[in-house]
């Protein structure tokens, strides 16, 4: 049994050490024939106890001697341990590759191979938003809302993605791209929700509403170039325009329709339901009954809409 | 003589104060070096990097002056009657080689060995058994390890061609009685040759006065480089000898079909030497002879005699070869019940820098035959101090306690 542990704990200082890679050699020699049912004739065990024995026995003789009588069992529990380690290892591997995170879909709990949560981060709507939530207390769900009301691309796909998102949230403008590319490839239909967690942005929930309500079929052209370029320029209302022009969309009837008093009440109306879904910030995807919030990698939605082995589609 | 003046000489002790502690007690395998060894084989590759006995450049001539010179100081410290009697080799194993394959032994020849010979000792006689058909004889020790000088008396007079004893035992440190072995063999026609590896670094040795007929040595454990050695013959006997290993510089002359080989030593010297390790086995025979044997042995009996009295009542604990210390030169080699060598040897090392030799010693014979797996060898010279012994016995103790 030490041989294994031996071999496994080895293998992985030999990555940094030329001597480590000798006993790790030595030590797979010995698992080879222990696996074979062979005795481990290369002294290998023998000789890591000696070092070991060596180095406890000048710190204490008590441990020296309970370690020699229970190097065996020892040794076993390490295996333990190791195998715990290790089946924890490639759960949290396979949950990151599959959700970005380590720790299951959406934890914010620290991930090693995304140590920054980058996975994770959202433009949160505690304090700025319009509309408090209380996402605590919510479960993440699209019930209490009428996605009719909001603009949807592919609407006869039968498989569609709904997108909370704030063309001011940098975690959103990440994950559109990712969003559009995705909908493209596996055609698929997709749901944006405009919801504004900054505050500045409380009027592109008015201004998304309006395209939509005037022109639908610029409404995603528009909506594309609300998501690139740099978001600095979005508190230009000229840009705006621009953009507005760019997409064929009729500016000055969309700035009407933002300062009229019934868009207020429509958005606003708009903004509770969204609220009521339990999201704490943006962006915060919906597919069937799964929810991403924060921006994912590619594969993690990829692996949502068309299964593990995605890349064979 | 100043054991702490004689250890300045030793580069190695001079790094114990920067690195961990380091006690050598594994000599009988390999000595240290004392720096006039190393010198002098710098002095080959610095400034005389030349063919000793080809070229007839001024190089060449101090290569062969020194060669000669080496070998005059060999012939001296073992009191040959001539330095021709001396042949470079590479270890006390080429030297045995030589003699078991230019003996010209052959089917029925008698070969005798006791049970304690190291494997280069026994492998070349076990190949003649099976390549020429000769008889190996071995003559087994008493229970103390000693020679049975009785049985050896015995079973020499039935004729035997060659007796090849370990002169003193790398096992137990254990010497023969040289003298009356050679003595009883001549009587019985039979020639002798002594394997002295562990006897020529720790007590004089006068072949003329033991009237040996060979006599094969190491220079490694005698504080000369790896890769030295000597093979003493009595001339009359390497003039009647065939060469065994021949080629470059072992003849005067050749045609295509024959040649004509130099008288010894030089036709059993076959290829270039090894100029560097001669310089250096010169600068050893020196410098053991500065010391002196007498000092050798007191210092290595009053360490093992130190060592012996503070072990030997260890629970476990079993001393190979005799119980007196004063037989046993300055090795000291046991087993504990129940704990492997090595692990005995790898903690030492581990705990105290404490390096012995564990295993079977190269006398694996001699250890299947009584089915132990090994034991622990502690073997000092006259470079060791009694504060290292005392450093070796107390981690010893320590492993005892706790294992």
């Amino acid at each position: 049994m030490f041989c294994i542990i031996s071999f496994i704990v080895l293998s992985i200082l030999g990555i940094f050490s030329a001597s480590n890679r000798e006993l790790a050699r030595e030590a797979l020699d010995c698992v080879l024939r222990r696996v074979t049912l062979r005795p481990c004739t290369t002294g290998f065990d023998e000789k890591m106890k000696a070092r070991i024995l060596g180095v406890v026995i000048t710190r204490s003789e008590g441990a020296a001697r309970f370690l020699n009588r229970n190097f065996e069992r020892l040794a076993w529990l390490f295996f333990g341990l190791l195998l715990a380690s290790v089946i924890f290892a490639v759960r949290g591997l396979f949950l990151f590759y599959t959700t970005g995170s380590c720790n299951g879909a959406n934890s914010t709990e620290f991930c090693v191979f995304d140590p920054t949560g980058a996975n994770n981060q959202v433009s949160t709507t505690s304090q700025v938003c319009t509309i408090p939530v209380t996402p605590a207390q919510m479960t993440l769900n699209l019930k209490k809302i009428d996605l009719t009301q909001f603009p949807t691309l592919n609407p006869g796909s039968g498989d569609n993605l709904f997108m909370i998102a704030c063309y001011h949230c940098e975690f959103s403008r990440k994950t559109y791209p990712i969003i559009r590319s995705l909908v493209d490839r596996f055609h698929i239909g997709l749901t944006f929700i405009h919801y504004p967690v900054k505050e500045p942005t409380d009027s592109f929930s008015k201004l998304a509403y309006c395209v939509n309500q005037l022109q639908p079929d610029k409404f995603w052209s528009f909506n594309d170039l609300m998501f690139e370029g740099d978001k600095a320029n979005l508190d230009d209302p000229t840009y705006i325009n621009g953009l507005l022009g760019k997409a064929g969309v009729d500016a000055k009837k969309v700035n009407a329709c933002i300062a009229d008093p019934a868009t207020e009440t429509a958005v606003k109306k708009q903004m509770e339901q969204v609220a009521s879904t339990g999201f704490t910030g943006t962006p915060t995807i919906f597919y069937k009954d799964q929810v991403f919030v924060g921006p994912k990698p590619y594969r993690v939605y990829a692996i949502a809409l068309r299964g593990f082995f995605y890349w064979l589609r | 003589m100043d054991i702490n003046k004689i250890r300045l000489d030793f580069p190695f002790f001079a790094q114990n104060s920067t690195k961990k502690p380091q006690i050598y007690l594994d000599t009988a395998c390999q000595s240290l070096r004392p720096q006039v060894v190393l010198d002098a084989m710098n002095r080959y590759y610095q400034l005389e990097p030349a063919c000793g006995g080809r070229s007839m450049h001024h190089l060449s001539a101090a290569v062969s002056k020194q060669v000669d010179e080496t070998r005059m100081a060999a012939a001296r410290f073992f009191h040959a009657s001539r330095k021709e009697e001396i042949i470079f080799t590479r270890n006390t194993t080429e030297g045995i080689n030589i003699v078991a394959n230019s003996l010209g032994l052959a089917a029925g020849d008698t070969v005798v060995i006791s049970g304690k010979e190291h494997n280069s000792n026994l492998i070349p006689w076990q190949m003649l058994v099976r390549r020429a058909g000769i008889n190996l004889k071995i003559i087994p020790p008493l229970p103390d390890g000693t020679f049975n000088i009785q049985e050896f008396e015995q079973f020499i007079a039935s004729g035997v061609k060659l007796v090849s004893l370990g002169m003193t035992s790398n096992l137990d440190g254990v010497t023969i009685p040289a003298a009356e072995v050679v003595k009883a063999a001549h009587r019985a026609g039979a020639l002798v040759l002594l394997d002295a590896a562990q006897a020529a670094p720790h007590r004089p040795i006068d072949v003329r006065s033991l009237d040996v007929d060979f006599l094969a040595l190491s220079g490694h454990k005698m504080l000369g480089p790896s890769g030295t050695g000597i093979l003493y013959g009595k001339y009359a006997l390497l003039e009647k000898l065939s060469p065994f290993l021949v080629g470059g510089d072992t003849v005067a002359t050749s045609t295509y079909d024959s040649c004509e080989f130099l008288p010894p030593p030089e036709k059993f010297e076959a290829g270039l030497q090894d100029y560097a390790g001669i310089y250096g086995l010169k600068a050893a025979f020196e410098y053991i002879q500065k010391v002196g044997f007498d000092f050798i042995q007191k210092q290595e009996t009053s360490l093992n005699e130190f060592i012996t009295g503070e072990i030997s009542s260890l629970p476990g604990l079993t001393i190979l070869g005799p119980a007196d210390p004063k037989l046993r030169g300055g090795i000291i080699n046991f087993t504990i019940e129940g704990i492997d060598s090595h692990r005995i040897a790898l903690m030492l090392d581990q705990m105290a820098g404490v390096m012995v030799r564990s295993g079977q010693h190269c006398v694996h014979s001699w250890f299947n035959d009584r089915q132990i797996k090994g034991s622990v060898r502690a073997s000092t010279y006259f470079y060791n101090t009694l504060e290292e012994a005392a450093v070796f016995v107390e981690n010893l103790k320590k492993i005892r306690k706790v294992l």
